[in-house]
């Protein structure tokens, strides 16, 4: 009974963790009565689903199957483990998961993602790109669904830009410091807006350094921060936050960066094409403000690695409705709104066909093009220890060398923690 | 409660007139001019049983929303209990495992002495800042006492989740007032000081968003039972020539010594169960370093979702709190023998 | 013996001083969220917030579920508090004016579960919930917020019927009233004062917990102070928003407690208790 004015309630409560981001959409709570064979709640990340593929695809499949209804409650990713987990763990779990790459092996060794491989050929594996594919497969089962990968680039505010008289974007990361010093000079206190506890950011650099945050040793992997590349990239994460005044115990999620951003006096920062489009739904006036370009490498002929961020699409395990769960899962497999999503989020589709959406995707271009020199951290499941809250690499190693420490001594630190999440079964 | 208090007006200071009852252990309003219980008046076996029908709702209760997650507790904390075997809903006897992982690991013997720390500092403050504000409530003038009972008010009434806020807020590392007000006075080394990213300076906010959420408590149930000591016995205590320090330790204490040591053992009970004010203030930053026990068990067994060691830790827990308590279990028992 | 000026003044010093110190940050927080954005964050702090804004206010109650949590916290709160005072009332009548078998163990029980820790029991606690289907609803949390006011009201309700003399229940019966009569004609009006005191330290415990509803209920079903604690992370470094919902949030305590206080007189101290 309490559970049907819950659903009544609807989406709107649902929607508490995203009002201040741009991919905020859903439906409007008439999914009342909470049928759960006519319903099914789909949780999707912060910044996954721009607002139109939102709406789009939420009415093409209450129209393609007449009387059910679609639920999309976004999740916020500060947290998100611990949710999932408790909520894989109920009766009534969210029948279609929105799960990050480095997070998948973990839930499917959970068993609380449901197997696809007979299905998968109407989702369209065969012309899956393979990168993405595999953060999908477990044991070789195939426990989820590539669904888009993206990769962070510089979002920069051109009007700050110009005003120091900058005329070209920079192509070395020597250049893109004097820039910033240059905007600095001018006044703007935040010329680049890199909080310390941004991870991905700071994985990129590190991979471009030439190493990765851990290193394979036997069967098992061990935490490698502790090394000469950890501390130049961590050094070089360190200098770029000190060309602004974002905290250096917080993530790039509190506050939304886009929002700081959408105020109109940040030079510059690393963020995710939804980033973009937030700051300008949030600040309409900054429309052909926003540029993008690839965070750039030590010399003029590459750009710097980046972390392959990305996401899969899953069935959970204890879903009440596996049915509805696989049809939507095919429609947002389509190309159709596969391409939707790349059109309008900037993320690289995961067919090589539906490439062609980026283009006029100001940030999916430039994103996509930095995308081919990107890596990612291992697909095993004793990785998603290491993300539980409170995460070694940030607490323990970003925080602790941007408020002083020096970058082997809080390495040590946390490779310590690292280890002993690695370890655990 | 004060009108219990003001009952006893006409005793002297004599302790042995007031025995220290535990009574006053949860409200003073409970200590005082509690008769002794009658016999049951009705008549016939019937009656007999109407004590344990008027207690069944409140046993039940008990047995069911405290004594079965007591045990469920106990239970789960020789289990392994992962996400998978949450998610699978399976049972994973370790025996004892959980609790030797803890009781040999150093962070849990660092967190679990930081928590007596933390409490001890705190009901120390706590009390004795409480007294004395307490002292001087009695001390102060009509419109001086309204003053600053009206203050004391509302940091008594502003919610934990609330104060924890505006904590935030005041020690703000850009914007916070305090910042200001340290710059402002010539500590310009405070300028943009990131309270949050140093032990101690994340325990000196929590500890003043403590202290400063208890010293009403303390301050006005003082002042409540300081209005019981007529001014007639100040007035003699001044007469022999007794100091503010002679007075309050011969006369005032020994008069409320119930209220005193009830007090503190609540103080101690609330400090160190305090989770909400740690928790939501810094989640045990930076780097686990505030993490007290009950914030240990909450980021072990929720957070990195190894909800057997959690379960372990919490019962850990309540064996420390119980270890601390055992004085107040002892005087509890002693006058439990007299009712 | 008249005493030195200073030794008058200080006592007043010190008061004012200890006024600021613990009012200024509720000062702070209602101010500041009357401030308009520009005034929070100057370098140099407004005072007094001389171009009050109700924008924040607006912010913070158009936030999504808003209402949604407002009925929520009233719904657990309330409910926590009428089930303890009717299921303590019997119970504390019991130990204040009878004799039986088990009634120090009783009391003792009562004593020990005062102090349960119920901030280290979520695990079990989830499970439980979660094993009888009820996440996210607002019946459990209203059990274990009854329970956890449970001991406080016994115990406090014991001690004001036992101060209800006994005689005047013993007169009534004399007049032929039933002993139930007895209670509700006699004993319930004089308590009244002793009930609104025990009310109020519920209500502020049940207002004010934490460690459950974070565990056991979210979105819809999350109440005031899950959603005060989120509210950074949805709405950023917005001071002013999250100070209006801070205030928003304080506001029913505070205007409990002055009517409370009114109204159980001299139970106030006894009763508001935070725990």
């Amino acid at each position: 009974m309490k559970r049907k004015l819950i659903g009544a309630i609807g989406v709107a409560g649902m929607m508490i963790g995203v009002a201040a981001c741009g991919g905020s959409g859903g439906s409007d709570g008439k999914a009342s009565g909470g049928d759960a064979g006519n319903t099914i709640t789909v949780w999707l990340m912060s910044g996954s689903n721009p607002p139109n593929w939102t709406k789009q695809i939420t009415a093409a499949y209450e129209k393609k199957y007449p009387g059910k209804k679609v639920k999309i409650a976004v999740q916020p990713w500060d947290g998100i483990q611990q949710k999932l987990t408790t909520a894989l763990s109920e009766s009534t779990p969210p029948d279609v998961i929105e799960v990050g790459n480095t997070q998948t092996p973990y839930y499917a060794q959970t068993g609380g993602l449901k197997a696809l491989d007979s299905d998968k050929a109407a989702l369209g594996a065969s012309d899956w790109l393979p990168a993405m594919s595999k953060s999908a497969v477990f044991d070789g089962k195939q426990i989820a669904v590539p669904w888009y990968a993206a990769s962070r680039v510089v979002i920069y505010n051109k009007k700050i830009w110009a005003d120091a008289g900058i005329t070209a974007t920079p192509k070395t990361q020597d250049e893109l410091f004097k820039d910033l010093g240059k905007i600095k000079a001018k006044g703007t206190k935040d010329a680049f807006y890199l909080p310390g506890q941004d991870w991905y950011a700071f994985d990129g650099l590190l991979l471009d350094a030439g190493a990765d945050l851990v290193k394979k040793d036997g069967d098992t992997y061990k935490a490698n921060l502790d090394t000469p590349q950890a501390a130049q990239a961590i050094n070089l994460y360190k200098k770029l936050n000190s060309f602004g005044t974002a905290p250096k115990d917080k993530d790039e999620a509190t506050p939304q960066q886009s929002d700081v951003f959408a105020k109109g006096d940040v030079g510059a920062f690393l963020g995710l094409g939804w980033e973009g489009a937030g700051a300008l739904t949030k600040n309409p006036k900054l429309k052909d403000q926003i540029g993008y370009f690839p965070m750039p490498g030590k010399t003029a002929d590459k750009t710097a690695a980046v972390f392959l961020g990305g996401s899969n699409l899953a069935i959970s395990q204890g879903t009440k409705n596996p049915k509805g769960a696989l049809n939507f899962l095919k429609l947002a497999m389509s190309d159709q709104f596969e391409g939707a999503l790349a059109k309008e989020g900037g993320v690289v589709p995961n067919k090589a066909a539906l490439n062609t959406n980026l283009q006029g995707n100001e940030f999916g271009t430039v994103s996509a093009a930095a995308a081919a020199n990107g890596g990612t951290t291992p697909l095993i499941p004793e990785w998603g220890s290491v993300e539980n809250a409170p995460n070694p690499i940030t607490t323990l190693f970003m925080t602790g060398v941007l408020q002083g420490q020096s970058p082997s001594a809080a390495a040590q630190k946390a490779d310590v923690e690292m280890d002993k999440r690695l370890s655990q079964k | 409660m004060a009108a219990q208090y003001r009952g006893t007006k006409t005793r002297g200071p004599d302790p042995a007139v007031t025995p220290p009852t535990a009574a006053a252990a949860l409200t003073v309003a409970g200590s005082a001019g509690s008769g002794r219980p009658a016999r049951p008046s009705g008549s016939g076996r019937a009656a007999r049983f109407v004590p344990y029908l008027l207690l069944l709702p409140t046993l039940a209760a008990t047995a069911l929303l405290l004594g079965y997650p007591l045990v469920r507790n106990l239970l789960i904390s020789f289990q392994t209990l992962e996400p998978f075997q949450l998610i699978q809903h399976t049972t994973e006897w370790n025996g004892f495992g959980n609790y030797t992982d803890q009781l040999t690991s150093s962070e849990f013997w660092h967190t679990a002495g930081r928590s007596v720390a933390f409490t001890l500092v705190n009901v120390v403050l706590i009390m004795v800042g409480g007294s004395l504000i307490g002292l001087l409530l009695n001390r102060l003038g009509k419109k001086m006492r309204l003053l600053l009972s009206i203050g004391l008010v509302f940091a008594w009434a502003m919610p934990y989740v609330a104060a924890t806020t505006v904590y935030q807020w005041l020690f703000d590392t850009q914007n916070g007032v305090v910042n200001w007000g340290l710059n402002a006075v010539g500590w310009h080394s405070m300028h943009d000081y990131n309270w949050f990213s140093h032990q101690l300076s994340t325990f000196a906010v929590i500890t003043l968003l403590v202290v400063w959420g208890s010293l009403p408590f303390v301050a006005l149930n003082l002042f409540a039972g300081l209005t019981t000591v007529s001014a007639e016995i100040f007035e003699a205590a001044r007469m022999d020539g007794a100091g503010a320090w002679r007075t309050f330790w011969q006369v005032v204490f020994p008069m409320l010594k119930p209220f005193f040591l009830s007090t503190t053992f609540l103080e101690i009970i609330w400090v160190f169960k305090a989770f909400t004010q740690v928790y939501a203030l810094n989640a045990g930053g930076p780097e686990g370093l505030t993490e007290t026990l009950p914030v240990y068990a909450y980021v072990e067994g929720f957070g990195n979702q190894h909800f057997g060691t959690g379960a372990a830790i919490s019962m850990l827990t309540i064996v420390i709190l119980a270890a601390l308590m055992s004085y107040y279990f002892r005087v509890i028992l002693k006058e439990e023998d007299e009712l | 013996m008249r005493r030195s000026l200073a030794g008058r003044l200080w006592p007043n010093i010190v008061a004012v001083v200890l006024f600021v110190f613990f009012v200024f940050p509720v000062y702070w927080m209602v101010t500041t969220a009357f401030k308009p954005d520009l005034d929070i964050v100057s370098s140099t702090p407004v005072f007094f917030p001389v171009h009050a804004t109700f924008a924040h206010f607006t912010k913070a109650v158009h936030a999504p579920g808003f209402w949604t949590f407002v009925r929520n916290s009233f719904t657990v709160t309330l409910g926590a508090v009428l089930l303890s005072l009717i299921v303590a009332t019997l119970s504390a009548f019991a130990v204040a004016r009878m004799r039986f078998k088990g009634r120090k163990a009783f009391i003792l029980m009562i004593m020990m579960a005062q102090m349960a820790p119920w901030e280290v029991l979520t695990i079990s606690v989830y499970l439980i919930v979660r094993d009888s289907d009820a996440l996210n609803s607002l019946l459990p949390l209203t059990l274990f917020y009854m329970m956890m006011v449970l001991p406080f009201t016994v115990w406090t309700l014991r001690g004001f019927i036992a101060a209800v003399p006994k005689e005047l229940e013993e007169a009534a019966l004399v007049d032929g009233c039933t002993r139930f009569q007895a209670f509700i004609r006699v004993v319930l009006p004089l308590l009244a004062p002793g009930l609104m005191a025990t009310s109020l330290f519920g209500y502020i415990t049940a207002w004010n917990e934490y460690a459950l509803v974070l565990i056991l209920n979210k979105d819809s079903g999350a109440t005031l102070t899950l959603w005060l604690t989120e509210f950074q992370t949805n709405f950023g470094d917005d001071w002013g928003a999250t100070m209006a919902a801070a205030s928003l949030f304080t506001l029913p305590v505070v205007v409990v407690f002055l009517i409370m206080q009114r109204r159980a007189g001299s139970g106030m101290t006894a009763g508001a208790v935070k725990g």
